[in-house]
């Protein structure tokens, strides 16, 4: 008897986790944009016609484009960060400042490349 | 002054899924969350269910998710998660009664781990203590102080995902004994969690160590497991 164990995913990521768990969602959102890119990319190659051009306007659409830069500009900040971390454990102990530090590198960089974007997308 | 308490209530006798009860009582902004709920079960629902023993941060019998984040309701004062308070059971385990979870598999994983002295070496010549210096102490001193309350483990993103993962804080349990200058069964420890379901299933969402009640840096202790796995060095 009881209930089953069963962590749903809205029940994941109600868990009120500090900063390094908004770190490791993003880092997966990241993956998973990174691969929706690959994958529409391939088939838009693959298809062609019609379809290849529908998915085209998809990938090179300037919201899209600020949304991929995103997941790889995170995915690869972050990444080094715990690549870093899991090389050298004992810095570890610093591990919000790590965090600190990747978000002062990661707000600039994309808000610039974000800014670039938009204004040539809204500009077209 | 008035504290509102929403609890997860699950009763396998009649209930096929869990619902959530709120009280409203009177308190104290110094009271711990488990006297707000010693009362309740006291004064109000004699029927509700939860772990505790020691009641002073010892035993880590009443983990609990308390306004959605792990935490043990006797270290835990009113005042510092405020007058709204959500308390549900901790995550990944199954739910037994109310805010009771089975332990068992988390316990299962801790035995892996073999979690005892092992030294088959002839005692020293005086026959009394195997020595070590304080440095060789000081490596896994932090890690002695587990209380396996659960809270690491169940707060582990990868542990909610695959509950064969041995979790967090099974991995500090072997990094005492890893560490440990006297012990001569590292390297079969280090086999153990060189598996599918050891460390490399950490991903460092660094839950564990906000999680954890005696302040262990358990990310850091799976860190140093990692790479004394990688370097074959302890």
């Amino acid at each position: 008897m009881g209930l089953k164990r069963d962590v749903s995913l809205s029940v994941g990521l109600r868990y009120k986790g500090p900063s390094g768990y908004l770190t490791y969602i993003l880092h997966r959102i990241g993956g998973l944009g990174m691969a929706i890119f690959i994958s529409v990319h391939i088939l838009s190659a693959f298809l062609g016609g019609k379809t290849g051009v529908y998915l085209n306007g998809i990938y090179e659409n300037w919201a899209f484009q600020i949304f991929i830069f995103f997941c790889v500009l995170f995915h690869a900040i972050n990444g080094l960060r715990i690549t870093i971390l899991d090389l050298f454990p004992k810095l570890l102990e610093h591990q919000t400042e790590a965090i600190w530090l990747e978000w002062a590198e990661f707000i600039p960089l994309f808000g610039v490349a974000a800014y670039v974007i938009s204004s040539a997308g809204l500009g077209a | 002054m008035e504290i509102t308490v929403k609890i997860f209530r699950y009763n396998p006798e009649t209930d096929t899924r869990g619902n959530y009860v709120t009280y409203k009582i009177e308190g104290d902004e110094n009271d711990r969350v488990l006297d707000v709920l010693e009362y309740i079960k006291g004064m109000r629902d004699g029927t509700l269910a939860f772990r505790r023993s020691c009641a002073h941060g010892v035993c880590g019998s009443d983990a609990m998710r308390i306004n959605g984040r792990n935490m043990l309701a006797c270290k835990t004062l009113v005042r510092d998660v405020g007058a709204n308070i959500t308390v549900e059971p901790i995550l990944g385990l199954r739910i037994v009664n109310d805010l009771i979870v089975d332990m068992e598999p988390f316990f299962d994983n801790y035995k892996k781990m073999l979690p005892y002295f092992i030294n088959e070496s002839p005692l020293p010549e005086d026959g009394r203590e195997r020595l070590q210096t304080v440095e060789d102490r000081a490596r896994f001193d932090e890690t002695t102080k587990c209380i396996l309350c659960a809270c690491c483990t169940t707060s582990c993103p990868s542990y909610w995902a695959n509950g064969e993962y041995y979790g967090p804080a099974a991995i500090v349990t072997a990094h005492r004994f890893i560490f440990d200058s006297r012990d001569e069964a590292a390297d079969e420890r280090l086999q153990i969690l060189a598996e599918t379901d050891g460390v490399a299933r950490c991903h460092t969402a660094y839950n564990c160590t906000e999680a954890c009640p005696r302040e262990i840096k358990v990310t850091k202790a799976i860190g140093e497991v990692k790479m004394a796995m990688m370097t074959g060095k302890v």
